[in-house]
């Protein structure tokens, strides 16, 4: 259809999804599929830095893979605690999760298995809208629900109107577009990602190499960021939405604010766990 | 009415390339001038106050992330109109 007009066979198809069909909906199954493989690896992971945990006591040198997850479990407790002035214990798991999850999900692209053009094996799920809105939305419902639990649907509506009441048009606004954002953002990395390596693939073969190993670089780097940056992000929204709470419910909440994190199953030994602060 | 069709195509082929360079272009401006104030700021943050590299480098990966994200979804947009919308 283009031929004459273009200079190379671009042959790119993009947005092509191996899809399912099931009582009236479409699925993706390519997407669903790399979400269980993705997911499957963060909990071997974490399943085998427990085993390998209570495997040999006597003289324990903490492995590699342990020193990452504490790594990033300290990180994460430091970020819930600044932002919500305790260690939640359903915000820092969340986040962690979060992490790893989107942090594998979008190193996925790095392992090759386009065997054609219309064929991705395993490609990285977090390049279809479709998971990047439905843990956008997941998170922002949590958090929503957290806000108008911790202060009552009164005042958390209250808020939107907070330093003028001209300003709640823009406050509701930014409410809504929060998962919009967070969603696309994460969406737009990878997918790029991917439509990079299209476009490299159409070089010739002699140097294709090279534009390859930076840009597959690179987007690992990016993976990364994004990932940090959505865990990051989410932590800080949960933080907001309960910053006003220390005004009104602080007596009611204290009780709240003070759980103590049970250990659970996945929990290295050394990790640092503070003290909930009680006053906000 | 064939040729018609074909010059409908024609033209929205390339309004589609010009508008996906509008918006690389854009975005890559808007990008690199985020990226730029983030770096500088970082800059002279460290500076001022040398021990707080690291809790600054967090801030500011923070940021590029963010200001990158925009340009990714610029990118989005690009695809979308080039590969999609304008054949």
């Amino acid at each position: 259809m283009m031929g004459p007009l273009l200079p190379l066979e671009t042959n790119i198809q993009i947005g092509d999804h191996k899809l399912g069909h099931l009582w009236g909906m479409t699925f993706n199954l390519d997407t669903i599929w790399a979400t269980g493989v993705a997911g499957g690896i963060v909990l071997l992971l974490g399943f085998l830095v427990r085993w390998r945990l209570t495997r040999r006591d006597p003289d324990h040198v903490p492995s590699k893979l342990q020193l990452l997850w504490e790594g990033v479990v300290k990180e994460v407790n430091t970020q819930v605690e600044d932002n919500l002035g305790s260690v939640h214990p359903f915000v820092a798991p969340l986040a962690i999760g979060l992490f790893f999850f989107i942090l594998i999900a979008n190193w996925l692209e790095i392992i090759p298995s386009q065997p054609t053009e219309h064929f991705h094996l395993l490609p990285a799920p977090t390049s279809d809208t479709n998971l990047t809105y439905a843990m956008a939305i997941m998170a922002m419902v949590g958090v929503w629900t957290m806000g108008v639990r911790r202060q009552g649907l009164k005042n958390y509506l209250k808020h939107f109107t907070q330093p003028i009441p001209l300003m709640t048009p823009l406050n509701v606004i930014e409410e809504l577009v929060k998962p919009v954002t967070l969603a696309l953002r994460l969406f737009g990395n990878i997918f790029a990602g991917g439509i990079m390596v299209s476009l490299i693939s159409l070089l010739p073969f002699y140097f294709l190499w090279a534009g390859d190993v930076v840009w597959k670089l690179f987007d690992m780097f990016i993976g990364a960021i994004q990932a940090f940056i959505f865990a990051l992000l989410v932590v800080i929204y949960f933080g907001m939405a309960t910053a006003h709470a220390g005004e009104h419910v602080e007596e009611a909440n204290e009780g709240e604010g003070s759980l103590d994190i049970s250990p659970s199953e996945g929990r290295p030994e050394g990790t640092h766990q503070s003290e909930p602060a009680l006053t906000h | 009415m064939a040729d018609s069709a074909a010059l409908d195509s024609a033209i929205k082929t390339a309004g589609a390339f010009v508008g996906g360079g509008l918006a690389l272009g854009g975005g890559a401006i808007g990008a690199s001038i985020g990226d730029g104030l983030a770096g500088s700021s970082y800059i002279q943050g460290v500076a001022r106050q040398p021990e707080a590299q690291g809790r600054l480098q967090t801030i500011f990966f923070l940021t590029v992330g963010l200001a990158e994200a925009m340009y990714f979804i610029n990118l989005a947009f690009m695809a979308l109109f080039v590969f999609v919308l304008g054949k």
